[in-house]
This record gives structure tokens, C-alpha cells and sequence, in this order.
């Protein structure tokens, strides 16, 4: 579903989290910066409308470039719209009221070095409003949930860029909020603190809260995010769950035999490949891919019958990531 | 308040987990207390050649500090992007600014309280506890009211310049504030329109001579720290003043800080 409908969202079959409270709104956004001595115009944000629901994980995707960070800027107060509006809890950005519910993790995050992890989340916590007492406990309980204990004491300055990342998650939850909005949460993690945060960011929608983050690893999403909009020069492209983005249509299908005769027989104990089909390299098996047009049945009998034995055969159907590189390479296609 | 007293409070702790403002401090200091050394070398000077070395060093070194402070306080939130941090908690860009100001204040008056020590110490030393009267303890404060306007127009530069103009514009306000009744007699001297703009420039600029009124004639008396100095009257007007125009420049910059995009 393209950005094309009423308010940049697709229509909707099922009830349940669909029907839930808009949390955050971006209706219309557009930022245009003025740059060198000339005041050039950059056009970084073109019109981005889009909404977050109370309770899902909503996934922010975009190559590099395409206003991802200008968008949760403006979402989070830090920079104007040149127009359009931004809403959080219905109100319009910024509010105090509404910024207490929000706790944000900007990209590459750089914080007090001078200040121990400790004082970072105090100082964080104060902002907040939170009371000293809690502070204390909240900010001993967030070191442990991100993994931290060990680096207790030690100043943000001596801190590695993985770890960084996991105090900059800390700092976003010491408010405790409702809504937590993390931009590029995964990056300078390895496999393991990714998966770390995806498993926080999992459990923080099992407490009942909303999460809102941008990337560009796919991977990531696929695993968490219940919706996603992509955003590709500015503009929204797609946005909705990823089900209904996705092309049920088979592109393709791949199948693996191992055929009756090895070595340099092996070839004729293989049936011929249809049109458009391409035989890949896979050592002793023999791996085939055929179009998605191509009559599966009639080459596994044909393979049957020349007395290969079929060990798969996978449809694949359009994955994120040809989603992803459909929408960034094909520009056009964004609605505007 | 929290909130404010929370920016402070942090701003205070980078300023004293600075290592550069300990060596100013440091050679503040040793300024300070070489003024023995040159007492020793003035004959029937000791006590003016202390007093005016001291309060000098404890003058140049304030300001010098406020500046350094205070034109990379807000240059530095931007540029290490700490700000981005900051700004979307609820916490208002005016209350963000008020609590740096209080911080850098609270260090200067650390700042001004170890430098006063060092100095009474060194006065006491060389004449005993007699030398240490209220003429000491008013030069002291004046010089604090002195660093609260440079450094409120400090970082009224440092919300939209870098920290190498926003220095070079602040130093040159301090020194032009330093010397407004010189500005002030040459634009009588010299009249016509050069003499307006001269004049402008003393009605917009801080008068930061007030600060230092040692050697000046007031009501038509001479006042010294060596001698007869400012009451409390002169105190009182004098530290409203730095306060409003503290204010009046803080709050312009609020609402520069204001109307920023942090991108």
C-alpha cells in the first residue's frame, strides 16, 4: 500500500492494535533547510504523513539520506517544520506535557563524557521530573536491563560506540515513558547487542509500551516491527504491515536435486531448464532456480524420472529487502 | 526547578572536571601570591603593590574564565551534539539556557572565592588579619558582578556564533565596556556623527567600568580599595544593574536558543 491513501495509511481488514489510540502523527511534514552563503535550498523532508498506534513496534526505514533523523527531529521537537504538523499524544510538537511521555535515543548518540553512567541517567532522570529516590533505583535497574554493570563508575569518555548505544537506550527510559522513539538504535552493535536490543524492544511492547525506530537492517524489522513506513527522498513510499507490503506473488522458485550420476554425468541425469530458469553452483547438488512462470510440477517429475532425488524446493516470495530496494530505486513510484 | 537546578549542577560538574580551568586557576594563583614577592621589591608599597596585583590577577583571571566558559557553553552542547539529548525531555529551551548560566556563575564564584582566598591569605601574611577589611571583600564582589555581564553576553554569542568569534566579540565588549567614560570624553572631544555612534555604543554596551571604581571620583570623593571605597548603596545599584543587563542579554539569547533547528 502506497502513501496515496487518506491519511498516508492503508485500508484495513482486521481490528485489534489497527483500531488502537494514535500515539504519534506526522501529517504532511515538510522541512526545507537553507544552506551555505547563497541560502540554498535542501529539500529534506517533502511531505512525510504517517501514524504510530498506541502498544505496536513501528519500524522507520529509509536509505541513507532520505529524512529518516530530519523526521523524528521534528517529531521530537528539535527541529520546525517548515510545514505540515507533528503530533504527539495529540498534541502538537513541542510540549511539556507530551515530552514527559516520550523518551528519544538520537542517532550516534554523544553524550557528558565526564560524567559516570550513574550520573548520566541521575542527570537524565532529573529532567524527567523524577524524584532522587527513584532515580537511584530506576537508573540501578536500567544499567542491569541493558547490560551495563559491569562498566559502573567508569566515565562515559573511556565507553565503547556499542556501549554508548546501550546508555543512550538507558537515558531514553528514565522517564519511564510511554512512547520510546530510538533512531538507528542497532548501529555499532554487534550480532549479540542487536539482539539485545531487539529483545528490549520486544519486551518494552509486552510492558504496553509504543516503540518507534528507524534503520536501515532489515533483518531487524522483519523480526519486530508489526508496521513499517519506508521512506525514500522525503517522501513516504509505503507504509502499513509488512504482510500487506509485501508481494504474496512467488518470484521465484528453488529447487535442489541430487542427481542420479556425479561428476561429469551428472548433467545428463538432470532435466532440461525451462525458459528463464538458471542452474547455480552447489558442488556434488544440483540447484536450480525457476521462474515464476515455470511448470515446478513437470520439472520435479522430470527430474524423478531421470532418477534424481529432490532434497527442497523453496517458492520465494518478496522479502523486505526487495521491497526496500524496489521503493529506493524506483522514486516514481513514491506517492506525493 | 529540578530541571534547572539539574542543568546547573552538570554544568558546574564539567567545569570543574575541566582541566584547563585548573591551570587558570593555577596561574591566577601564582599571580596572586608573586605579589609578595613584588611587595618586597616597592619600598612603603607592600600593601598597595599586594592589593592591586591581587585584585588585578583575580580581574583578568574571572574574565578570562567567563569567557572561555562561557562562549563554549552552548557551542559545545551543539557541536558534541549533547543537546540532542537534552532538548526533547520536558525541560524548555529558556530553562535549558537560565541552568547553564547558573552553572558557569556557580564556578566563578568557586572561581573568585579561591582566588580571594589566595589573596587574603597572601595580604595576611605580609601585614596581618588588619589588612583584610571590607574594601577587600566590596572589590571582590563587584568583580563578580563584573563576570556575571561577560558572561551572560558570552553566551548570548556562543547561541549563534562559533567559539572563536563568539571570544573575539566578547573580549571586545569587555574591553569597550572597560572604557565607556573614555569613549564616553572622547565623543565629547571629537562631536559630530562619529561622536552619536560613539555614544550608541556606550548607551547599548555594559558599563563595565562600574566594576572596578578604584580611583574614581564618586559624589565628589575619590574612592580606593586603599582607602575610602564604595558603600553600599554603590553595591546595591551596582549589582542590579549587572543583574538586569545580565537578564536583558540572557534573555535575547533564549530566544535566539529558541528558534533553533538542532539538525
Amino acid at each position: 500500500m502506497t502513501a496515496g491513501a487518506s491519511d498516508g495509511e492503508p485500508q484495513r481488514a482486521s481490528a485489534g492494535a489497527d483500531d488502537a489510540e494514535v500515539v504519534l502523527r506526522a501529517d504532511d511534514l515538510k522541512k526545507t533547510f537553507r544552506l551555505g552563503f547563497l541560502r540554498k535550498r535542501v529539500e529534506a523532508v517533502r511531505g512525510v504523513s504517517f501514524t504510530v498506534r498506541r502498544g505496536e513496534i513501528f519500524g522507520f526505514l529509509g536509505p541513507n539520506g532520505a529524512g529518516k533523523t530530519t523526521t523524528l527531529k521534528m517529531l521530537m521537537g528539535l527541529i520546525f517544520p517548515s510545514s505540515g504538523r507533528a503530533q504527539v499524544l495529540g498534541r502538537k510538537v513541542p510540549d511539556r506535557q507530551t515530552q514527559r511521555k516520550v523518551g528519544y535515543l538520537p542517532e550516534t548518540p554523544y553524550f557528558y563524557e565526564y560524567l559516570t553512567p550513574e550520573e548520566f541517567l541521575d542527570f537524565a532522570g532529573a529532567l524527567c521530573d523524577v524524584p532522587a529516590d527513584l532515580r537511584k533505583r530506576r537508573a540501578d535497574a536500567l544499567l542491569t536491563r541493558v547490560g551495563l554493570d559491569h562498566a559502573r563508575g567508569r566515565p562515559l569518555r573511556k565507553f565503547s560506540k556499542g556501549m554508548l548505544q546501550r546508555i543512550g537506550i538507558a537515558q531514553a527510559l528514565m522517564g519511564d515513558p510511554e512512547i520510546i522513539v530510538l533512531d538507528e538504535p542497532m548501529t555499532g552493535l554487534d550480532p549479540l547487542g542487536r539482539k539485545d536490543v531487539r529483545d528490549l524492544i520486544l519486551e518494552l511492547r509486552r510492558e504496553g509500551k509504543t516503540v518507534m525506530f528507524s534503520t536501515h537492517i532489515l533483518p531487524d524489522v522483519e523480526m519486530t516491527c508489526d508496521r513499517v513506513a519506508i521512506v525514500v527522498a522525503g517522501r513516504v513510499a509505503s507504509v502499513g504491515r509488512l504482510a500487506e507490503l509485501l508481494s504474496p506473488r512467488v518470484l521465484s522458485t528453488e529447487v535442489v536435486l541430487k542427481p542420479a550420476l556425479t561428476g561429469s554425468a551428472a548433467s545428463g541425469s538432470v532435466p532440461a531448464l525451462p525458459a528463464g530458469a538458471r542452474r547455480l553452483p552447489a558442488g556434488d547438488d544440483v540447484v536450480v532456480e525457476l521462474p515464476a512462470d515455470a511448470d515446478v510440477d513437470a520439472f520435479l517429475r522430470a527430474a524423478l524420472a531421470l532418477g534424481a532425488v529432490v532434497l527442497s524446493v523453496t517458492p520465494r516470495r518478496e522479502s523486505l529487502e526487495d521491497l526496500f530496494v524496489r521503493q529506493a530505486v524506483a522514486p516514481g513510484s513514491v506517492a506525493a | 526547578m529540578r530541571r534547572i537546578a539539574a542543568v546547573a549542577r552538570n554544568t558546574f560538574r564539567e567545569a570543574v572536571r575541566n582541566k584547563i580551568l585548573y591551570s587558570l586557576l593555577f596561574f591566577a594563583v601564582a599571580l596572586i601570591v608573586s605579589a609578595l614577592a613584588l611587595g618586597q621589591l616597592s619600598v612603603h608599597e607592600e600593601r598597595r603593590m599586594i592589593r592591586d596585583v591581587g585584585l588585578f590577577g583575580v580581574d583578568l583571571f574571572s574574565v578570562l574564565i567567563a569567557i572561555f566558559v562561557g562562549v563554549n557553553l552552548l557551542y559545545k552542547e551543539l557541536a558534541l551534539k549533547t543537546v540532542y539529548t537534552i532538548l526533547p525531555k520536558p525541560i524548555a529551551r529558556w530553562e535549558f539556557v537560565l541552568g547553564k548560566w547558573l552553572g558557569v556563575m556557580a564556578t566563578l564564584v568557586a572561581q573568585i572565592v579561591v582566588m580571594g582566598a589566595a589573596l587574603a591569605v597572601t595580604l595576611a601574611a605580609s601585614e596581618g588579619s588588619q589588612a583584610l577589611d571590607s574594601a577587600l571583600f566590596k572589590a571582590l564582589w563587584l568583580l563578580l558582578m563584573n563576570v556575571t555581564i561577560v558572561t551572560s553576553v558570552a553566551m548570548l554569542f556562543s547561541s549563534f556564533s562559533s567559539p572563536f568569534l563568539s571570544g573575539l566579540f566578547s573580549l571586545g565588549v569587555f574591553v569597550v565596556g572597560r572604557s565607556v567614560p573614555d569613549v564616553r570624553a572622547l565623543a565629547e572631544r571629537i562631536g559630530g556623527g562619529a561622536a552619536d555612534l560613539l555614544k550608541g555604543a556606550c548607551a547599548v554596551l555594559p558599563n563595565l567600568h562600574l566594576f572596578t571604581p578604584s580611583g574614581t571620583a564618586l559624589g565628589g570623593q575619590v574612592v580606593s580599595v586603599h582607602g575610602t571605597f564604595v558603600g553600599s548603596g554603590y553595591l546595591a545599584w551596582t549589582t542590579a544593574y549587572a543583574l538586569g543587563y545580565s537578564a536583558l542579554v540572557l534573555g535575547l539569547a533564549m530566544v535566539i536558543f529558541r528558534k533553533r533547528d538542532f539538525v
